[in-house]
């Protein structure tokens, strides 16, 4: 407990390091198993990309040695030669497409579920995000031969379903946007004189862009990282990443190529996520939208 | 159960920021103290700190005379209601209130045992088995009033509580708040920005400003003997007169006025202040009673409040200001003669 | 109006959800044959009645076991972040970068650090030979590691959020009225954060069960989790195999929907939820 301190004998201010969160601050017993678990921790979620990145400058690396016997870019010249650009190409255009479509389609469904006038809305929000229940390989088998018989190709069948599979990220994330967003602002601006469209464009869009742009992240992911429905449904004729990865790995000896490709199938939404963080640092309204705004409003009176 | 409770040059600061900038005052055990101040004084930064949830830059909290430096919040013997009740969610209303008899180890049942007692303090006898969310606003900060206290907190920490609540409900917090001290008798540090709420509630006032402690003192004091311009002019004091003391009396726009009783002024410049509220107005030739002083003044402006009227009354470059009931007919233009008692006068240092 | 902007989002997904489930359940009773006459039959179902029987088997075992510790990982990993500084930072940054990895590329990943040839083993000096088959192993070490792995950084993610938006001041509440760390863990912390680790629980048991690329590269060839099983008989060229492709499928489906209608009910026990 306390310490007794005679009078007028002032306590050594804090160490300027140690927080100045009261609950935060460190105690000996816990410090030692907190550090304990959380280099752990660190280890658990970093060890698996360790290899990636060795891989990746290992031109030889035979079986007992710790570290590659022969460093260099062989697993580079070799993923080019065996299409990775066009694969990466092909990635890229797949994920934007999808972010493309599925980010104002869960906004404007987000939207209308959100103001309530959405008749059945609990089974309109359950369809909505039923995709994320159903495994990807059942709507691909069910659906592959509605999609041949209506000679839908094959893109077109892929960006479909992985729409459909982003909408519930999409649609969950513009809820909790809309659920902050305070629809007086829009009122306030046409009493100010703005027309419909000046209101999307400079108050609706501007006030929930935080939220467009996680939404759009996560269908990026979606699209980025899909392997089942690009390779059945697209049927060949897109070759993404992943599908590269896949046939390298499924073989024997090809681990710097696939190390490669992995690396670059990293990188771009490693880039993405920060610069949303980065976005949504500068931009005042993101933590406000995230805050536990609806429980902060004091209820009336009994 | 009750404590005492000293603050030692307390000082705050976030990077280069000062929040809390040498804070010093001491509540005796069983006292009310409002901590009153403008958004941004630093006076929430005071309670976190007596609390021990922010860690102070340097200063010291004395509970009981021993230092609580180091105390992790949880070991300090404090609870604190905050402005939004923050009843736990997944718990029963009871079981909130019971909550620091549980973590404390007591078997469940006393736990609620005590608790009941506690809710019927606060007058919800019968809402244990409730949900939180069953539960109005001025009721879910009685449940957590409640929770503090079944706490037995050696200093009761309220962080603007009802500031949330309507008026009609702050003033039934208001009066639960006295009848809880009459039982209990706790040591309570009270954040508030409103000084009718300071006034009603507290024994003695801390009021703070962009982060310094500018008076500690009874309320009456603080509103008849404001230490300076900025105590004055924080506690709503809208009667200002520039002037020179000499030979310990004020010479102004009103003239000269001799100190209250017992009371001497230092010579040299010094700014006559004195709440509207003691103004009298006269429109008939009358006596200057005893202990007053009278200025003879005309009506420079009239402003209606509902059953009262604001007026400002001039005498030279000089403005009195003073509230009448609306029926009197006191219009602009017209002459009359202001009654200041001499006990109702400081002079403050001018700015 | 409202209708008009929840449409085409809801004609997407009701095609995707009500059509590939209708389809599923049309080819697989028989009754959309590629060719040949429409009849209704079981046939599908009981042709690989044994290996449906053990896919499922393993497949909940793959599923409960990685949501399991996925669950456990990530809600330590969730409270390490939340209570700690420094040490939280760190462990939020790396637990952040492995959530846009697809899976395809974890599995590439953990092959390369825990197969007879990897890094792990070689680390230890054990060589291959006497290296346990943890890829392609009995035990389907791997996959539970890869689904784990990126999973319990989602769980860290969903619950590190509630708790730093929702849970903080009732934490500070808590300690006021004297509850010490181990106590607020048991008594606050971990109850707030119930409602979001079950529906974590839900996504991830769910996504683990009916996902093929992590199974078919880090596992081994029998017997076959049940989109392996699904995948073979699609792509193989006897006319049957389409049909007990779907009902592969529609079995994985009910069972996932079954699982989704358990948790829900998890969910609405715990008090938290409105």
């Amino acid at each position: 407990m306390a310490m007794l301190i005679p009078y007028g004998q002032r306590v050594t201010p804090d160490d300027p390091t140690v927080s100045s969160r009261g609950l935060m601050r460190p105690r000996p017993g816990g410090r030692t198993l907190r550090l304990t678990i959380a280099a752990l921790l660190t280890v658990w979620f970093a060890l698996p990309l360790v290899p990636l990145l060795l891989w990746f400058f290992a031109d030889r690396w035979s079986a007992p040695a710790v570290l590659p016997t022969e460093w260099g870019f062989d697993g580079v010249t070799s993923a080019l030669a065996n299409g990775a650009v066009p694969a990466f190409g092909q990635s890229l255009a797949l994920a934007l497409v999808v972010a493309a479509i599925a980010t104002p389609l869960g906004a404007m469904a987000a939207r209308a579920l959100t103001r309530g006038a959405v008749p059945f809305p609990r089974l309109v929000s359950g369809i909505l995000l039923a995709p994320l229940a159903l495994p990807a390989f059942v709507a691909v088998m069910g659906l592959t031969i509605v999609l041949l018989r209506a000679r839908v190709p094959g893109v077109v069948g892929v960006v479909i379903l992985l729409v459909a599979a982003a909408l519930p990220y999409t649609v969950y994330t513009m809820r909790v946007a809309y659920a902050a967003h305070d629809l007086a602002y829009e009122d306030e601006a046409r009493t100010l004189g703005a027309s419909r469209w000046n209101v999307l464009w400079r108050v609706h869009l501007p006030l929930v862009a935080p939220g467009l742009a996680r939404a759009a992240f996560l269908a990026f992911l979606v699209g980025w990282s899909d392997y089942v429905i690009t390779v059945l449904v697209g049927g060949g004729t897109i070759v993404t990443l992943p599908l590269l990865v896949a046939s390298f790995a499924a073989g024997v000896g090809n681990d710097a190529v696939v190390a490669v490709l992995s690396v670059s199938a990293i990188v771009p939404p490693l880039v993405l996520l920060l610069a949303l963080g980065r976005f949504g640092r500068r931009y005042p309204t993101a933590s406000y939208l995230h805050g536990p705004t609806a429980s902060q409003s004091p209820k009336g009176s009994p | 159960m009750s404590a005492t409770l000293e603050i030692d040059a307390l000082v705050k600061t976030f990077g280069a920021a000062t929040a809390l900038d040498g804070i010093s005052f001491a509540v005796s055990a069983g006292e009310c103290l409002a901590v009153l101040g403008p958004s941004g004084s630093g006076k929430s930064t005071v309670l976190r700190s007596i609390a021990g949830l922010d860690v102070p830059s340097s200063g010291r909290i004395l509970v009981d005379g021993a230092d609580v430096a180091g105390v992790a919040p949880e070991r300090r013997g404090m609870a604190m209601v905050f402005q939004r009740p923050l009843l736990f969610p997944h718990l029963s209303v009871l079981d909130n209130v019971a909550f620091a008899a549980t973590v404390s180890g007591q078997p469940k049942s006393e736990a609620r045992a005590d608790a009941r007692q506690f809710l019927e303090l606060v007058q919800l006898e019968g809402f244990g088995d409730r949900s939180i969310t069953a539960l109005s606003g001025g009721q879910e900060q009685r449940v957590a009033l409640a929770r503090a206290l079944a706490a037995r907190p050696r200093v009761l920490l309220l962080d603007e509580p009802f500031s949330a609540l309507d008026p009609e409900l702050r003033a039934d917090m208001h009066s639960l708040l006295g009848q809880i001290r009459r039982q209990l008798n706790p040591t309570i540090v009270m954040v508030t920005h409103d000084r009718d709420e300071a006034a009603v509630v507290a024994d003695r006032v801390a009021l703070l400003s962009t982060g310094r402690l500018l008076q500690h003192d009874t309320v009456e004091r603080l509103y008849t003997r404001p230490a300076s311009i900025e105590v004055s002019r924080l506690m709503g004091g809208r009667i200002e007169l520039a002037g020179e003391v000499r030979s310990g009396v004020h010479h102004s726009a009103i003239g000269a006025v001799l100190a209250p009783e017992g009371e001497t002024w230092a010579d040299g410049p010094g700014m006559l202040v004195v709440r509207h509220e003691a103004v009298h107005v006269s429109t008939l030739p009358v006596e200057v009673p005893p202990g007053m002083v009278g200025v003879e003044v005309v009506v420079a402006d009239r402003r209606a409040r509902g059953p009262r009227a604001e007026i400002t009354l001039a005498c030279g470059d000089g403005l009195l200001e003073a509230e009448v009931p609306a029926s009197r007919p006191l219009a602009v233009g017209q002459s009359a003669t202001a009654h200041i008692p001499r006990s109702a006068c400081t002079v403050v240092p001018a700015p | 109006m409202s209708l008009a902007l929840v449409s085409p989002a809801l004609l997407v997904a009701g095609f995707v959800v009500i059509g590939g489930i209708g389809m599923s359940l049309v080819q697989s009773l028989g009754l959309l044959p590629l060719v040949g006459v429409p009849s209704l039959s079981l046939d599908a179902y009981l042709a690989n009645g044994e290996e449906l029987l053990i896919g499922t088997g393993l497949s909940l075992a793959i599923a409960t076991a990685s949501t399991v510790l996925s669950c456990i990982i990530g809600l330590t990993a969730a409270v390490v972040i939340t209570q700690g500084r420094r040490t939280g930072r760190i462990v939020a940054a790396v637990s952040a970068l492995t959530i846009p990895i697809p899976h395809l590329i974890g599995a590439a990943a953990i092959g390369l650090l825990i197969s007879d040839a990897g890094i792990i083993p070689r680390m230890l000096g054990i060589p291959g030979t006497e290296w346990p088959d943890l890829v392609g192993g009995p035990w389907w070490v791997a996959v539970v590691l890869e689904y784990t792995w990126k999973e319990s950084a989602f769980v860290a993610l969903v619950v590190a959020a509630v708790l730093a938006t929702r849970v903080a001041r009732y934490d500070e509440t808590a300690a006021l009225l004297g509850a010490g760390r181990a106590r607020r863990l048991r008594h606050v912390v971990i109850p707030l954060a119930r409602p979001a680790v079950i529906v974590s629980a839900i996504i991830i048991f769910v996504y683990t069960f009916g996902s093929y690329e992590v199974a078919w590269l880090l596992g081994r060839p029998y017997p076959e989790p049940l989109p392996v099983l699904a995948f073979r008989l699609f792509d193989s060229i006897t006319l049957t195999s389409r049909p007990e492709a779907a009902a592969v499928a529609v079995v994985t489906t009910a069972i996932s929907l079954a699982v989704v209608a358990i948790g829900m009910a998890c969910l609405r026990r715990t008090p938290l939820w409105k």
